[in-house]
């Protein structure tokens, strides 16, 4: 019969030789390190060795190209794309607002019976 | 050089939450010209801003975790309680549609025959489609803890092969309930075991849709290595709403499809 002392009922109570061989307060010290960081290759083996990953690993270089600091805000990063969208979607919204409470304005006026 | 000393993120000034809270008013005043004006041009328009302004605000989200480098672990803890929330927020609208079909069907009213299903209403056979469909989304659930299990593991391959699947398996869901819609004998204006029946299988058919996206740009996302091992949270609420929905059906199975008839 082996035991151990609970923390919960400050007893020593019955346990099985797993604890006794792994003791409270003397397990393992669990690693502080972080796991190394998996990022592209995988870990396991596959069944074939040279794979394409449809496309190489660009998040570094896309890292350092939205990290320049040149003051530009992160919706108008990439320069001119960004900008057509941004400004697309101004007009349409802005000129859908305008359309919008003229529409209201004449729904809201009676019908002349 | 100035550099921040909180783990916090200053988000750069952004016109997304402008353009939002303007197509949301262009897609309510649109609807109303769309029932009364027969007019759908104001609610195209409000539709269209929705979706370019989603994009853009979550590109904006993608650029600013992935690429610069702010989703610290304290912003991570803030966009998990965040959407967390959001699933909460979404459990109180479901249960809206819970409690008008218990409402109706454990009371049923003289006009619908004192019975439940009401008088001259066939209701779908539980034991065909949706009990199919149940075992499809409950599948899509075992895979897309595959995925997540793969995706911890460094398992590049399985990862997109697993998530893959979760994404056909919720199409698969998506065009089995289409279909069913088109075989009942009831519509949504058959009184109000059609309203109810309708009601909550459609909003739940649009959140599988949404749902499907999430997991599809997931899927995207990590064609293009933006997750590690360690740090994949967009994945990770992807996971959290997939399960919700699942969960969602399985009430609204035993509720309405089972109970119900």
């Amino acid at each position: 019969m082996y035991y151990k002392f609970s923390g919960f009922t400050q007893r020593l109570v019955g346990a099985w030789a797993s604890d006794a061989y792994s003791p409270q307060g003397l397990k393992p010290v669990v690693s502080t390190k972080a796991p190394p960081i998996i990022f592209a290759t995988p870990t396991k083996l596959t069944f074939e060795s040279t794979y394409d990953y449809a496309g190489k690993n660009k998040v570094p270089e896309l890292q350092k190209f939205f990290q320049k600091s040149d003051g530009v805000p992160v919706h108008l990063k990439r320069g001119l794309p960004d900008q057509m969208l941004y400004r697309t979607t101004m007009a349409l919204t802005v000129g859908g607002t305008i359309y919008c409470l003229i529409a209201l304005y004449m729904a809201s006026q009676p019908k002349n019976k | 050089m100035t550099h921040q000393t909180h783990p916090y993120h200053m988000v750069n000034p952004s016109p997304w939450p402008l353009t939002g809270a303007f197509s949301a008013l262009l897609m309510t005043s649109g609807l109303a010209m769309w029932f009364h004006f027969n007019s759908t041009i104001l609610l195209s328009l409000g539709m269209l801003t929705n979706l370019l302004t989603m994009y853009q605000w979550w590109r904006d989200i993608v650029r600013e975790g992935t690429f610069q480098g702010h989703h610290t672990f304290t912003v991570q803890k803030g966009l998990r309680y965040g959407m967390i929330l959001f699933i909460i927020s979404e459990i109180f609208f479901f249960a809206g549609f819970f409690w008008a079909f218990y409402h109706s069907s454990l009371a049923p009213t003289p006009e619908l025959g004192g019975c439940w299903p009401p008088t001259g209403i066939i209701p779908l056979n539980p034991l065909e489609v949706p009990l199919l469909n149940t075992a499809v989304l409950l599948a899509s659930g075992v895979t897309i803890t595959w995925a997540h299990h793969s995706l911890m593991e460094g398992d590049r391959m399985s990862m997109l092969q697993s998530l893959l699947i979760t994404i056909m398996l919720g199409i698969y869901f998506t065009l089995l309930q289409a279909s069913e819609y088109l075989e009942t004998p009831f519509t949504i204006s058959d009184g109000v075991y059609g309203s109810t029946f309708f009601m909550a299988t459609g909003f739940h058919g649009l959140h599988v849709i949404i749902g499907s996206t999430f997991l599809t740009i997931c899927f995207f996302r990590q064609l293009n290595f933006h997750f590690t091992s360690s740090h994949h949270f967009g994945f990770e609420a992807a996971a959290w709403y997939w399960h919700f929905v699942d969960v969602v059906w399985l009430f609204l199975y035993v509720s309405i499809y089972w109970w119900g008839s």
